[in-house]
């Protein structure tokens, strides 16, 4: 009887022990120096039958910033770093205004791809669940002032970062899908260009 | 010895002296009647009532506003601070509202997009949108696309052209302060800080005597505390600077005063050798006294600055008792009430000349001068009273024993003199003062500036400019006042002027403005924006082609469509409003007017020029015409110093004759020459305010001379009674040229420097033929 306590106890704890936490996501989801891979984002507009697609290719560099190279059904290449926010002009970087809000959101977004989870913790309740190779995080607004943006934003991965999910309040979605990422390419040397400039 | 008369005297003025105090008793029954608004001291140079309006409106959040900025390294920790001071500030019961959030009212702000469709469009947006409908569209499905465009406070479905996007992306900058979405914080990153800030309004304004010195307490005590919790606070109000000045001012007026007193007082013991003498210092209260009911009862109120500047009266004002307490050398015994007689007709000269030089400050256009003319004549007045009234009385029976060393220095001094003038004459002496002053005038430079009127602490001014560079805000105080018959008028006189002032931030003369059409377009241009919204569905197909419904393209065309024009009162409603509202004045007497307000200014001159030609646009700006006035009354100034000293030539004609009258006011003449020419050598600037300390030098400098020409009791003693009047005087001048308001410690330093010449030059008034008026007192 002792001996049955004795395991059953064990078998509670054990999931406990070995659970999967925050800190062990974000030192996962920072480990790789760079990730490559294409990107699929869907705009769910409440009004519209079907969802607004393009498609392209990204690639995140830990010490850089960002790349996101939409390809279709417009070609437009940004850049998001510490500096801000960039649009491929012919030849060169424009810098985007920097608008309060969407400055937030970029900040947000190099966070959640980069398992910042400190960065999220101040603005979200966040709650993960399922294992290193397997979770999802639940992102949910605490002000007054984003819970009147987003309802929730779910992220799930693997290794890395696999789909993020945006609810927002008005009632439209974006899901962006980030299926065949590699973190073993390192920078080539168009994109050391673009990120030095 | 004494006559009816002389015991008479003193009870009146006893009765004279209860109903001053009475009356001084009832102005100050509700606390002191001062002021520290310095704009009450320079001339009112608008005349225009809506001008007037219009800068009480802009100066408002300076007086009532408090920006602090609080610091810390990490953002989540200045967050906090802010919070916890925010709560302090809010429970301290100074300040009407203290805000550190954006209280984002969402659904207002949405509704103010849809609603503001058409009249809140940007010109670029609205010129594309005109004239390239194909680009319109086409950036429309871009921005659809894109992931980075930031969230819109408007769903696209209620949107699809994207007009609201467009219309909060064109917004003005609000400097580098960025919104901290997690916590609602208006926060900015510079110098490896998070700066959250912080505002606050307080309930009464920077010229509540208590508020200013409250509020720096208040802001002292959370730099303590910001400072413990390893941050640092910056603030910027004009508040602050209010606070600085009144602490300055009594800081000054204690040691002008004070420091005149106790030597003025030790002075009288050296010389007299008796503590009795220090009655003499009765006619400088009294004094006080008579100069403040008077100015209470004229002006209402009395501001700080003539407290400070009037506290030099303490040195001319004992000059009275002087002039027949230093006739103790040559009348032995002296008596109270003979000497008085002896000196009476001096000493009412003295008061004419003296008056008419303090008076003709009353009239220049500045309200200080005539505050601090005022202030001096009735003070000049009391002393006088009470020295010729009430002195000779208290100090009867007075046995005064003075020092002869004061006697033999002014011996010394003659002799010195006279071997002077024995190798030199007079005419070689005088041509080398006029050298000296040749060469000083050379070297003298002008300069007039407001800020000279203020003493601003250097850790405010730099404080502020950092606020300025952290928040990117740097307010000017000039601003653009735009009239006009009607709002769509005067929406097009302002298109006008900014097409102006684009240029000027294009060339970066000028950071910015804010402007009413920014926020609303002029009906015309609304109508315009409604036509071309009528042809779009010609070049929509792109984003028929994405899907959206073409019956939901048509239903948001039909609303646009029927969307009235907004006027002006029904744009300022919403919370997008909010920067802009202080910016329109409404209906005024003939129409409507609004400002421009303008922000990080360099060049006032290139705004003026901006203006010509535009109808109904003007600049104001108070401190560039206050500047103005400045220099243009300069030369009333000159003016009013000569009439002073032709009047002074009037009174003197009677007593001495025109030749002596005219060398007596000469020498003074030539004093205030000697010491415009020191303050070239010096490398001092001449202000408005040395100027007016000259008009003094003059007054005063009378004195000496007639002093000096009267020579009762022998030159020597005169010259010594010349000295104690200058040494007094100098005292409390002096002690003026100490003031850290650069505007005071010119005046004090023009006037002493006038003073050491008046002296100088005294001996050579010359003296008259003495004949029997000297010798029933001996």
């Amino acid at each position: 009887m002792k001996r049955l306590c004795t395991w059953l106890l064990l078998c509670c704890l054990s999931p406990l022990a070995q659970a999967f936490d925050l800190q062990q996501l974000s030192e996962q989801l920072a480990r790789p120096e760079v990730i490559h891979g294409p990107f699929i984002q869907e705009k769910h507009l409440r009004a519209l039958p079907q969802p607004l697609i393009s498609k392209g290719r990204f690639v995140l560099a830990k010490n850089h910033g960002l790349l996101w190279l939409l390809q279709t059904p417009l070609q437009q290449d940004y850049r998001i770093t510490a500096q801000g926010i960039a649009r491929r002009d012919g030849n060169a970087w424009q810098m985007l205004p920097n608008k309060s809000a969407g400055a937030e959101q970029n900040r947000l977004f190099l966070a959640v791809l980069q398992g910042d989870s400190s960065g999220l913790l101040r603005d979200f309740e966040l709650s993960l669940a399922g294992e290193p190779q397997q979770w999802k995080l639940t992102l949910t607004p605490r002000s007054v002032l984003l819970k009147q943006v987003f309802n929730q934003i779910n992220i799930e991965g693997g290794e890395l970062v696999q789909r993020i999910e945006l609810m927002e309040t008005q009632g439209d979605r974006t899901v962006l899908r980030m299926q065949d990422s590699v973190a073993t390419q390192p920078l080539s040397e168009a994109e050391q260009h673009d990120f030095a400039k | 010895m004494t006559l009816r008369s002389e015991r008479r005297l003193p009870r009146l003025f006893l009765i004279l002296l209860l109903a001053v105090l009475a009356l001084a008793g009832w102005q100050w029954r509700h606390g002191a009647p001062l002021s520290a608004n310095l704009m009450e001291l320079v001339p009112g140079v608008s005349p225009d009532a809506l001008e007037l309006v219009a800068e009480q409106r802009m100066q408002e959040p300076l007086n009532r506003e408090v920006l602090v900025l609080v610091g810390h390294a990490d953002r989540p920790h200045a967050i906090a601070l802010a919070q916890a001071l925010g709560q302090q500030w809010q429970a301290s019961d100074l300040f009407d509202k203290v805000q550190w959030t954006l209280q984002a009212d969402l659904p207002a702000l949405r509704t103010q997009l849809l609603d503001g469709r058409l009249a809140m469009l940007s010109t670029a947006d609205r010129q594309q949108l005109i004239d390239q409908p194909q680009a319109f569209i086409q950036q429309r499905v871009q921005a659809l696309f894109d992931p980075f465009s930031g969230f819109s406070l408007v769903p696209s479905q209620d949107d699809w052209l994207g007009l609201t996007g467009r219309i909060q992306n064109s917004q003005p900058q609000r400097g580098a302060i960025q919104l901290d979405v997690g916590s609602g914080a208006l926060v900015a990153d510079a110098d490896g800080k998070s700066w959250v800030m912080l505002r606050a309004r307080t309930r009464g304004n920077a010229f509540d005597m208590n508020l200013p010195l409250q509020v720096a307490d208040l802001l002292q005590r959370s730099r303590d505390q910001a400072t413990q919790a390893q941050g640092q606070l910056l603030a910027a109000s004009g508040l602050l600077y209010a606070a600085a000045g009144q602490q300055q001012a009594s800081r000054e007026i204690t040691w002008v005063g004070g420091g005149a007193t106790v030597g003025i007082l030790l002075l009288l013991l050296l010389a007299f050798g008796r503590l009795r003498v220090w009655l003499a210092f009765v006619p400088v209260l009294v004094g006080m006294l008579f100069g403040t009911v008077a100015c209470v009862a004229l002006f209402g109120r009395m501001h700080v600055m003539t407290l400070v500047l009037g506290s030099s009266l303490i040195g001319v004002a004992v000059d009275y008792p002087l002039h027949y307490l230093s006739k103790s050398w040559s009348l032995k015994p002296w008596r109270s009430w003979p000497a008085l007689r002896l000196t009476l007709p001096g000493l009412s000269l003295s008061l004419i000349t003296t008056c008419i030089g303090y008076l003709a400050l009353a009239w220049t256009p500045f309200p200080a001068l005539t505050q601090i003319a005022l202030f001096s004549a009735a003070g000049l007045l009391g002393a006088y009273l009470s020295a010729v009234c009430l002195l000779p009385a208290l100090l009867k029976g007075a046995d005064l024993r003075p020092a002869q060393w004061p006697l033999r220095l002014c011996e010394c001094l003659l002799q010195a003199r006279e071997a002077l003038l024995a190798r030199v004459a007079t005419p070689i002496l005088l041509g080398l003062l006029l050298v000296f002053c040749a060469g000083g005038l050379w070297h003298l430079s002008t300069k007039n500036d407001i800020r000279q009127w203020i003493g601003t602490p250097q850790h405010l001014t730099d404080e502020a400019r950092e606020v300025a560079r952290i928040t990117g805000f740097q307010p000017t105080s000039q601003f653009f006042l735009i009239r006009a018959d009607n709002q769509a008028q005067l929406l097009e006189r302002q298109t006008a002027l900014n097409e102006r002032l684009d240029q000027l931030v294009g060339l970066e003369k000028l950071q910015g403005y804010l402007s009413l059409n920014q926020l609303v377009s002029p009906p015309a241009e609304q109508q315009r924006v409604r036509e071309a919204l009528a042809r779009l569905p010609a070049f929509w197909q792109p984003l028929l082609d994405l899907g959206v419904p073409v019956a939901a393209l048509q239903a948001e065309l039909a609303q646009l469509q029927a969307l009235p024009v907004q006027d002006i009162d029904a744009a300022l409603t919403g919370p997008l409003a909010e920067p802009y509202r202080t910016l329109w004045l409404g209906p005024a007497a003939q129409g409507v007017a609004a400002m421009i307000s303008l922000q990080g200014l360099n060049d006032a001159a290139l705004l003026r020029v901006q203006a010509v030609d535009l109808p109904g646009v003007q600049l104001v700006d108070r401190l560039g015409d206050l500047n103005r006035v400045f220099a243009a009354t300069q030369i009333s100034a000159a003016e009013l110093k000569l009439a002073s000293c032709a009047l002074i030539v009037l009174v003197l004609i009677w007593p001495f004759g025109l030749g002596a009258a005219l060398r007596i006011v000469a020498l003074p003449l030539l004093a205030a020459l000697c010491s415009l020419a020191s303050l070239g050598w010096l490398g001092q600037p001449l202000t408005l305010f040395s100027l007016f300390g000259l008009l003094l030098v003059t007054a005063i400098g009378v004195d000496y001379a007639i002093l000096m020409r009267e020579q009762i009791g022998g030159a020597a003693v005169s010259l010594l009674g010349t000295l104690l009047a200058a040494v007094t005087t100098w005292l409390s001048f002096g002690l003026l040229a100490l003031s850290s308001t650069p505007a005071v410690s010119n005046f004090g330093l023009a006037v002493s420097l006038g003073l050491a010449f008046s002296f100088m030059l005294a001996p050579w008034a010359g003296h008259r033929a003495h004949d029997a008026v000297l010798e029933p007192a001996s």
